[in-house]
């Protein structure tokens, strides 16, 4: 079995009088995919916030690697190789893929006073970040953003992450409002992300997109885990669904009939 | 798309519009009027618009990082009023006076930029109480006189500010050369820089910059201080230049200068600027209220024609930036 990157320990979040997160145990090891599903307000978007820095756990431990560590906020959290990619909110959509990829890690030619962008090394690993990264279509470095569908900018978002060595790189949906064949690209770059030796956490309301890249699915069923070791190569769809909704087969069958679905 | 020809990648260019519109203006008023582009007429249109000018290119940092500053006039009327009342009074020579003037305005920038940054009160709101305090001050150290600058004659600093000389049949001043100066580094600042970078992200996606540890307050607050700066600058040239330190002047200039900025093509919103365009805008409405006159239109009618430029080129930078996004 691969080594542990993160250990989520014993983590609690209290919203008010309302519990989040329930003694929480999760996680993630090295070179693995984690799916993690739930249903509305089964504590999976507030696990990663915690983790990403956004929010700040009631109690609880968090290791990575084997090393106790405090995660105040999202800075805190990518100096620790913790990317975190939301739908959109990462990327400047004004600047370009480039400008984008290097932002706040700019590289600088010539004399320091001058603070010159090092724009031509910059488009040069963009070009082969893309390329890696899996986006066959040619497109050139200095394209703005909002001229890039919702699937090319998520491959961007992955491409910064793999580019600065973030070892676990979140996706929360990534694949909302996606067409087919982008999500088909999305799940191949979360698949290329882990073969370069990444691991991710993936969140998808849409089970069959995790069943297709998780090494490992997380069920989370109101603030607490109540499975944590799915093969999806061993498990049925179906099977999932009972564990997300905590009803057996039958309880299912009674509510479907009873709605007439 | 990596084989644009060089006309679609003009077209695409926010300053295009700025750029055919001036040109329009520049034919229109010669065409009309010969004197337009008289040697006499070209110096004194210059000497005044690159006064305004310097302050639309810091305020095109400042908007391309998402704020803007409305006491921008009132530093351009404060800050000669400051270092002519310290040297007339006797207190200082006029290098320390103007060193004094500069810092005040520098402190009025920060404290712009830390009500916005820190408090986090929209710069509308921030700026325009500093609008009040600095007019309000000026007018109180004066008693609503305007001071009187002709000792300035034989000082090198005047000289160097706004010295005028022959360059040609052109009368040049001095302020020329720091207008263009200042174009060119703010230029290079905004475009090729890291900090160029930054300030971009920052009116673009201000939690994104964050995010990626740029520093987005830091990065405004010295935008604030580079715009408290350059108003200040462009007061006391002014004031040498005019021979007179009103504590009125610099009224209204603040709305001039943003719309010199947002029609050059940089977004109010933030997070697209571009100082080439800003140049344009400077002289397509510094040119329009010159040829107006020339060509006979009653000069109380100029800002019919200057609101109309305004919606005019927002109707076309918005249409062009929505065709954009459309067409993906």
């Amino acid at each position: 079995m691969a080594e542990e990157l993160i250990r989520m320990e014993h983590v609690s979040k209290l919203y008010g009088r309302v519990q989040a997160l329930d003694d929480v145990t999760f996680i993630v090891r090295e070179r693995e995919i984690v799916g993690l599903l739930g249903d509305n307000g089964a504590g999976k978007s507030t696990l990663i916030k915690v983790l990403s820095g956004a929010v700040a756990a009631t109690s609880g431990e968090i290791y990575v690697r084997g090393r106790k560590t405090e995660i105040r906020s999202t800075r805190d959290a990518i100096a620790l190789g913790i990317e975190t990619i939301y739908q959109d909110s990462a990327l400047v959509t004004q600047l370009s893929i480039a400008r984008n990829l290097f932002l706040g890690r700019e590289p600088v030619k010539g004399p320091r006073l001058l603070n010159r962008l090092d724009q031509s090394a910059m488009d040069e690993v963009a070009r082969s970040l893309l390329k890696r990264v899996g986006i066959g279509k040619n497109i050139p470095p200095d394209t703005p953003i909002s001229s890039l569908s919702g699937g090319e900018r998520q491959a961007v978002a992955i491409a910064r992450a793999m580019y600065f060595d973030s070892e676990l790189i979140i996706l929360d949906e990534p694949t909302n409002n996606l067409g087919v064949a982008e999500t088909r690209g999305v799940l191949r770059f979360v698949r290329n992300a882990r073969n370069s030796g990444h691991s991710c956490i993936f969140i998808a309301h849409n089970i069959h997109h995790v069943f297709q890249v998780a090494d490992r699915i997380v069920v989370m069923r109101r603030g607490r885990i109540v499975a944590d070791d799915i093969d999806p190569k061993r498990t049925s769809v179906e099977e999932v669904e009972f564990i997300i909704t905590g009803m057996s087969p039958e309880d299912l069958r009674e509510t479907a009939s009873a709605t007439g679905a | 798309m990596e084989h644009r020809s060089l006309a679609q990648r003009l077209t695409a260019r926010p300053e295009l519009g700025p750029f055919v519109l001036l040109v329009v203006e520049l034919a229109a008023f010669w065409a009309i009027n010969h004197d337009f582009l008289s040697p006499q007429n070209i110096s004194n249109t210059l000497a005044f618009t690159v006064e305004l000018g310097l302050i639309a290119l810091a305020m095109t940092l400042l908007m391309t990082s998402g704020e803007f500053d409305l006491s921008v006039g009132s530093v351009f009327g404060f800050s000669p009023v400051v270092m002519w009342t310290l040297f007339n009074g006797g207190f200082t020579s006029l290098e320390i006076a103007f060193v004094i003037a500069l810092l005040l305005a520098a402190l009025i920038g920060f404290a712009n930029g830390w009500f916005v940054t820190q408090l986090r009160i929209p710069s509308f709101l921030v700026t325009l109480g500093m609008l009040l305090v600095a007019r309000g001050t000026a007018l109180f150290i004066t008693d609503g006189f305007p001071q009187r600058t002709w000792n300035a004659g034989g000082q090198w600093l005047a000289d160097v500010l706004v010295g005028d000389f022959f360059l040609g049949p052109f009368r040049i001043y001095m302020s020329l050369f720091w207008f263009i100066v200042a174009a060119v580094v703010l230029g290079y600042v905004l475009a090729k820089t890291r900090f160029g970078n930054w300030i971009q992200a920052s009116g673009g996606n201000a939690g994104a910059a964050r995010a990626r540890g740029v520093n987005v307050s830091r990065a405004k607050v010295a935008l604030f201080m580079l715009s408290s700066v350059i108003a200040a600058l462009a007061g006391i040239i002014s004031s040498i230049r005019t021979s007179a330190a009103n504590p009125n002047s610099g009224t209204g200039y603040e709305l001039e200068v943003i719309a010199m900025v947002v029609i050059g093509g940089t977004a109010l919103t933030g997070g697209r600027g571009t100082i080439i365009g800003t140049i344009l805008g400077i002289f397509i409405l510094r040119v329009m209220r010159n040829g107006i006159v020339l060509i006979g239109v009653p000069g109380l009618a100029y800002n019919i024609f200057i609101g109309s430029i305004i919606l005019g080129m927002m109707a076309l930078h918005y249409g062009i930036e929505r065709r954009q996004q459309a067409g993906g």
